[in-house]
Parts: structure tokens; C-alpha cells; sequence
């Protein structure tokens, strides 16, 4: 802000702040995009590749993570261990049950840019996979991200007033039981 | 009692018809006919509760009229389908629970086509709304009904989803997606839904 004193305003456009993003019900590849250019500094007016201006991001809950459509079952992880016969190939599905962090460390991995800073920047990154921290990071925390996507709300969620309050489309006939 | 009346003349008519106990003859001829009927305006004197009552030897069988309030009338009633009557076309989604939720068992399946008197291209629309709702978890007391004391070999890994088109089981794993003008997509959402409304700029991405 203009009001600070210089000193303070330096400091606050080159600070290095830290953020938070809930992944709970979230697309994986959502969660990376905003996680890469958080880590980049490409969200700073202040941005250039070499001046080393990316933030900390916190990822939690990366168990609870949702794929749209029938990625856990089709899409694939593939990754060869150099010896031969080591191509392995795993589903979403099986690499989140043996590593609830690696779909989302994968994906991050994949969108920030190809050199030697990328390495860095995964070091910058933070992956929970349920709601606990520890304390010192916590304690740096300084902003929480909105999630991309609006969760649906269930069924079992909405108030008696809110299914009452929707009208009746049809009327069933009177001979027709077993609803 | 006009089509009560409509129907004896109807039965009588038919000659070498033994009317043995008139009331169960009745009775199936209104199940025959009443599906038809229904689509023209019967006059009802509403529906009627049967209440039973015992004191001492004597019971009595009352038929209460239940006090239905009035419905709020649709904004289109000249259409057939309830979805065009509401003027709920193109504007459903997999996430319109309480939609849904009307034309759904208790135990998850839907109601046939004939009962609810939806078209057939809205029918297969709330079909396949309803399945990638099941999927992704919106639905969870419309669960079929396991028998007593049913254990399941193995848990099943508990994924969220959402927008799923296929069913999980059928699905096999891509293993190799091809280049990038041959790619292999996944699919995502459905393409009967195309034509709901959009109020972005960005278009329907289905094939990811």
C-alpha cells in the first residue's frame, strides 16, 4: 500500500507469503494450475523467471480429491525404473491408494516450466493428505485460496423446508404403489 | 360417477359376458381402463383415505377426504412432459437433487416412463442425470436394500467423483493414449446434456 513507509512496502512486495488450498472434492488438475503459478510468482506484477519471486503453497486433504468422469479407473501413471522389464504401469485409482500425495505432486510437477528452478519450486510445495499440519507451518500461513469447484450439495443436506418448498412435477395415478 | 356410470354401459353392452360378482368384474376393468382415462380430465371428488374403526362388535369404515393443498400450477400445462410443463428444459443437471429426486425409487431406480409421463428424450436425460448422480455420492439413502447381516468381502476404495458417464466396473484403464492427434480421450459428463444452458463464455468440455 502506498500509506507504508518504504521500507515496509519493500517488504511487502518481496516477501515470500504462504499459501493454503483445501483440496477436499477437488479436481486434482484444478488444485495444480493454481499451485504452479503460486510457485512460479506469476501471480506478482512483480514476475521474472530468474528473480526468484514464487510462494509457498500448502495442499491438505489431497485424500478426498475428485476426478471428474472415469479417470480413477482410465487414466495411468505410467514410469519405467531403467532396469529392463520396469515399465510399470498403474491406474489412479491404485497409485492413490498406495500414495494419497502422488496424483497431486504429479500434477504440479507437470505444469511448472521444464528447467532447473522446478526443483526449487517442488520444494516450496507442501502436501497433507488429511486436515493435519504441523505447527510451524501453520504458523507461517498467510492467505487461503478459494476452491475451483462448487460442491454439490447431497440429498441428505438439504432442510425439510428446501424439499418442501420444491414443487411436485407430476402426480402419481391413484393405483400405482411401491415408491 | 360419470365414468363409473360410462363404464357399466360399456360392460353391459357386451353381450354373452356373464356378470358373476359384478364388484371384482368391476374392479379389473377399472385396472385395465384407468391408465387411459387418466389422460383425460376426470372430475374426482378426491382421494379418500379408508380409516377403520372397531367398538366392541360393531366396525366402522369411514372414507376420509384428504385436504390436498393446491398445488402451485405449471407455467406451461398445455405440454405433456412435466419437465416442459415446468419449462425445466436444457436446465437440469446432474446436481438438481431435488428434481431428481421425484422420479427415483426409494432404493435408487427410476420410475417407468408410463407413470411419470415424461417424454422419451427427457426420460433418457433424468436417466442418465440420475446415474451420474448415484456416482458421485449425491444420492445416499436411495441405496438398494442389502439383505440382514450382509458383510462385503472387500471394502471398496471410497473415490469421489463426479460427471462420471460410465459405470465403474466397465471401464478399462488407457494404457496407451497415442499421440496427440490420436489421443485416446476420457470421457467426461454426457453428450445428451449438450444443449442445457451455459451462462459462461467457456464451451462444454466432454473429452478430456
Amino acid at each position: 500500500m502506498s500509506s507504508f513507509s518504504r521500507s515496509a512496502q519493500q517488504w511487502a512486495t518481496f516477501a515470500r507469503s504462504w499459501f493454503l488450498i483445501d483440496a477436499k472434492m477437488q479436481p486434482p488438475g484444478k488444485i495444480a494450475t493454481m499451485c504452479s503459478v503460486r510457485l512460479q510468482g506469476k501471480h506478482k506484477p512483480i514476475y521474472h523467471a530468474l528473480s526468484d519471486c514464487g510462494d509457498h503453497v500448502v495442499v491438505i486433504n489431497t485424500r478426498h480429491i475428485a476426478f471428474s468422469g472415469n479417470k480413477w479407473e482410465q487414466k495411468v501413471y505410467s514410469s519405467h525404473t531403467g532396469y529392463p522389464g520396469g515399465f510399470k504401469q498403474v491406474t489412479a485409482a491404485q497409485l492413490h491408494l498406495k500414495d494419497p500425495k502422488a496424483i497431486v505432486k504429479l500434477a504440479v510437477y507437470g505444469m511448472l516450466p521444464k528447467n532447473l528452478h522446478r526443483r526449487t519450486m517442488m520444494q516450496r510445495l507442501h502436501i497433507f493428505p488429511d486436515d493435519e499440519l504441523p505447527d510451524d507451518i501453520r504458523a507461517n500461513l498467510t492467505e487461503e485460496l478459494p476452491q475451483p469447484r462448487e460442491i454439490p450439495r447431497k440429498l441428505s443436506e438439504y432442510t425439510q423446508e428446501e424439499i418442501d418448498a420444491f414443487p411436485r412435477l407430476w402426480t402419481p395415478p391413484e393405483d400405482y404403489k411401491m415408491k | 360417477m360419470a365414468t363409473r356410470s360410462m363404464l357399466r354401459s360399456v360392460w353391459t353392452s357386451f353381450a354373452g359376458l356373464k356378470l358373476g360378482p359384478t364388484g371384482t368384474n368391476v374392479k379389473l376393468q377399472q385396472r385395465i381402463n384407468t391408465p387411459q382415462l387418466s389422460a383425460l380430465t376426470i372430475q374426482s371428488r378426491g382421494i379418500r383415505q379408508v380409516v377403520e374403526k372397531q367398538e366392541g362388535k360393531t366396525t366402522t369404515v369411514k372414507g376420509q377426504i384428504l385436504d390436498i393443498p393446491a398445488a402451485p400450477q405449471p407455467p406451461n400445462p398445455a405440454a405433456k412432459c412435466p419437465i416442459y410443463k415446468w419449462n425445466l428444459q436444457n436446465k437440469y443437471n446432474y446436481t438438481d437433487v431435488l428434481l431428481l429426486s421425484q422420479f427415483i425409487r426409494s432404493d435408487g431406480g427410476m420410475l417407468p416412463r408410463r407413470i411419470t409421463g415424461l417424454c422419451p428424450e427427457e426420460h433418457r436425460k433424468i436417466v442418465i442425470c440420475v446415474q451420474m448422480a448415484h456416482r458421485a455420492g449425491l444420492l445416499p439413502d436411495h441405496k438398494p436394500k442389502l439383505p440382514e447381516g450382509h458383510v462385503s468381502k472387500k471394502p471398496k476404495p471410497q473415490l469421489n467423483r463426479y460427471l462420471t458417464r460410465w459405470s465403474i466396473d466397465s471401464v478399462k484403464p488407457i494404457y496407451k493414449t497415442g499421440l496427440k492427434w490420436c489421443k485416446k480421450r476420457m470421457a467426461v459428463g454426457h453428450p445428451a446434456l449438450k444443449n442445457n444452458v451455459r451462462y459462461g463464455v467457456k464451451p462444454l468440455y466432454l473429452k478430456h
